[in-house]
């Protein structure tokens, strides 16, 4: 569970594809006819495999920056009619430079890492509620994080509505290679709690409310001036509307989410995403975001907008150069193909092309003389259910 | 159809809406199993009761007697609903489901085997038809039905037991039942898989021989029903083995349909399966692309006894 990134419980896409012919829709108008197989209360009845290969590209000042590829396995099966217990494991294999401050290219330092990560969820399914539980660990030279979370889902009786309802824990311990610090951590609890309405036969709306309190060590150790609160709590608030046009099949996916932090940081995101059946098997999800920010209060602006130079910085005060804390908009275009190949195996390509710059924040300015940053992902996955 | 099971499983048979009913049950203490049956067979023999062409005291009965008066009857919610599904079903499928042509059985008597002369079905065929019928549904702001014509009557077959299979899987449900099927005669609607989460195996009826099975299906979730040539039918000798007339007739000719010896649809509910079957086997030749229209698995044995199935 992670308080800033809640979703919609992913209705089986193959479902969604398989749209409902007009005799079964007539049907679903009868009441009192669809409540056992519309909504599975218990434990899903496939095990269910997927391996996903995620390759990364940034680049920024015309160089290539940070390059990652992430195999990642994650695995699903039920035990009993009640339980299910899922895992996954992932490693990211990232290089290439990260800029020391700004977006500079002199200072930019190479890097290599590796991180591995896994984490194991049980859950455990009622008629019209499910509880589970997940610890992950995550792993890398410098890095160590644990969490665990707890995580609650409870329908009416008419299926209509579900609570959620959150909650998780984290600790991580960094050691910079630099020995900048020589062993620091950082402290994290979430909370998360919504509500998914079904307004209709075609839509569905949701509200979820994230909130985490963290305390510790938030510096970036290999950046220079950087020196943040050690303390951040962080806020988002995301509504969901998905809409099923029944003439062409498809679904409108839109989400908006506010998000705020102590730093002082409010960004908002608006995201669109139209999914297509193609046939019976396939179908094509183009989709486009808009994510705008407001720069954290210690961020400080290149002096006369040049970046060999340092800021100054008053003594004993916060201070980051970091430009994920600046004040910038970004534009995201993407686009998945999902094809089921047979009843047992299926498999997605998804690519995703970003970019943020300042000038494209909305409200306000941006942050002056930072270079356009982008990135370019691909992933490519492949699933098996049992 | 037959399906498999556990020793354990709690398993209850009885006659109802002139079929074999089976109530099947797993992964439950024996008594409590019991009391979801038992409301689940009281379940049934309500919505029999209710739309039995044989009772006097049926909704259907009352709306069959009023035909000719000019007098709409008032109905209530639960008829109301299957009245507009019905009337979907006769848009969907061009005019061919049609529960107004059940009057045709007035010509056609399969236990004695005899083909109508067809002045006798010329004499029925003004009296099917939805289109006749004034019915000023919840869409329209009612729910009043009248038949305007004398001897026009309603006829539930094709979605009155589906409905039933239905409805008693969700009263299964809704008495703590997660594992189990119901079986109308061969309509099948799954209250969920067995404990473990492995599907039920279903056998599809062969449709020539009474004991065996054409095919097998593995279903966790929704329905299966199947409709055929070989529930009510008979066979008039002649060349190439004779010509079976079956029950299932066209409401435009008034004969009954050809080319498919039976049509089995999985679907969500079982009243969809079920009046899908029926169409497939009004639709003739245009079943096969209607059934993909309509999204569904199917499988469907044509007159020379080849099989069609897709998703299945």
């Amino acid at each position: 569970m992670a308080a800033t990134d809640p979703r919609i419980p992913p209705a089986s896409a193959a479902a969604e594809r398989r749209r409902a012919g007009g005799v079964l829709l007539a049907a679903l108008a009868l009441p009192g006819l669809a409540t056992p197989a519309a909504h599975a209360d218990l434990a899903p009845g496939h095990s269910f495999v997927e391996f996903k290969q995620l390759h990364y590209q940034d680049a920024q000042s015309g160089l290539r920056r940070i390059h990652v590829d992430a195999p990642s396995l994650y695995v699903l099966t039920p035990l009993g009619a009640n339980w299910s217990l899922a895992g996954s494991a992932v490693l990211d294999i990232v290089s290439g430079a990260t800029p020391r401050y700004y977006t500079s290219v002199s200072g930019a330092s190479r890097m290599f890492d590796r991180r591995i990560g896994e984490d194991a969820t049980v859950t455990y399914y009622r008629p019209r509620s499910e509880f589970s539980f997940s610890a992950s660990h995550s792993k890398e030279d410098d890095y160590e994080s644990y969490g665990v979370s707890g995580d609650a889902r409870f329908s009416t009786e008419d299926n209509n509505t579900t609570f959620n309802l959150g909650a998780g824990a984290s600790i991580d311990t960094i050691k910079p290679v630099n020995h900048i610090v020589d062993t620091a951590h950082k402290h994290t609890f979430d909370f998360i709690a919504g509500v998914t309405q079904a307004l209709s036969p075609d839509d569905i709306a949701q509200v979820q409310y994230g909130y985490s309190f963290g305390h510790g060590y938030f510096n970036d150790p290999y950046k220079l001036f950087d020196n943040r609160p050690a303390k951040r709590d962080q806020g988002a608030f995301t509504v969901r509307w998905n809409h099923q046009f029944e003439r062409w099949g498809s679904t409108l996916r839109t989400n908006y989410r506010y998000y705020f932090d102590t730093y002082h940081i409010h960004a908002h995101t608006l995201q669109l995403e139209w999914v297509q059946p193609l046939g019976q098997a396939v179908s094509i999800s183009p989709s486009l975001t808009y994510y705008t920010q407001r720069a954290a209060n210690f961020y400080f602006d290149p002096p006369n907008g040049n970046q060999d130079r340092f800021p100054a910085i008053p003594p004993n005060s916060y201070s980051s150069l970091d430009q994920r804390l600046a004040a910038f908009g970004g534009i995201t275009a993407g686009g998945r193909i999902d094809w089921d190949i047979s009843h047992h195996w299926s498999t997605d390509l998804k690519g995703e092309y970003h970019e943020e710059r300042p000038a494209w924040r909305l409200i306000g300015q941006g942050s002056p003389a930072l270079y356009p940053f982008r990135y370019v992902a691909i992933e490519f996955g492949l699933s098996y259910r049992f | 159809m037959r399906a498999n099971g556990d020793p354990g499983d709690t398993v209850a048979q009885f006659a109802a809406m002139a079929c074999q009913a089976q109530l099947h049950v797993a992964g439950l203490e024996q008594a409590q199993a019991r009391r979801a049956i038992d409301a689940a067979a009281a379940e049934v023999r309500r919505i029999e009761a209710k739309y039995s062409r044989y009772r006097a005291d049926s909704v259907l009965s009352q709306i069959n007697a009023s035909a000719g008066s000019g007098a709409a009857v008032a109905v209530d919610q639960e008829t109301a609903g299957l009245l507009d599904f019905a009337a979907s079903l006769h848009a969907q499928s061009g005019g061919l489901f049609d529960i107004t042509s059940g009057v045709l059985r007035r010509a056609w008597d399969f236990g004695a085997a005899r083909l109508p002369a067809q002045a006798q079905i010329d004499a029925l065929l003004p009296r099917v038809g939805w289109q006749r019928v004034r019915w000023d549904g919840p869409a329209a702001g009612g729910r009043r039905i009248e038949l305007p014509l004398a001897g026009m009557e309603l006829d539930f077959g094709g979605i009155g037991k589906e409905y039933a299979a239905d409805r008693a899987a969700a009263v299964l449900h809704q008495a703590g039942v997660r594992h189990g099927f119901v079986n109308l005669g061969g309509d099948i609607r799954i209250v969920g898989p067995r404990p473990g989460g492995v599907p039920w195996a279903l056998g599809i009826q062969h449709p020539r021989r009474d004991d065996a099975t054409i095919a097998s299906v593995q279903l966790g979730e929704g329905a299966l029903a199947t409709s055929g040539d070989y529930e009510r039918y008979f066979e008039v000798p002649g060349e190439a083995g004779g010509q079976r007339y079956c029950h299932i007739l066209d409401p435009r000719s008034g004969w009954p349909v050809r080319h498919w010896r039976s049509v089995s649809v999985v679907a969500p509910l079982c009243l969809a399966a079920g009046a899908l079957t029926t169409i497939a086997m009004l639709l003739q030749d245009a079943a096969l692309d209607f059934l993909r229209s309509q999204n569904v698995a199917f499988l469907a044995v044509d007159a020379a006894g080849s099989i069609v199935h897709e998703g299945l």
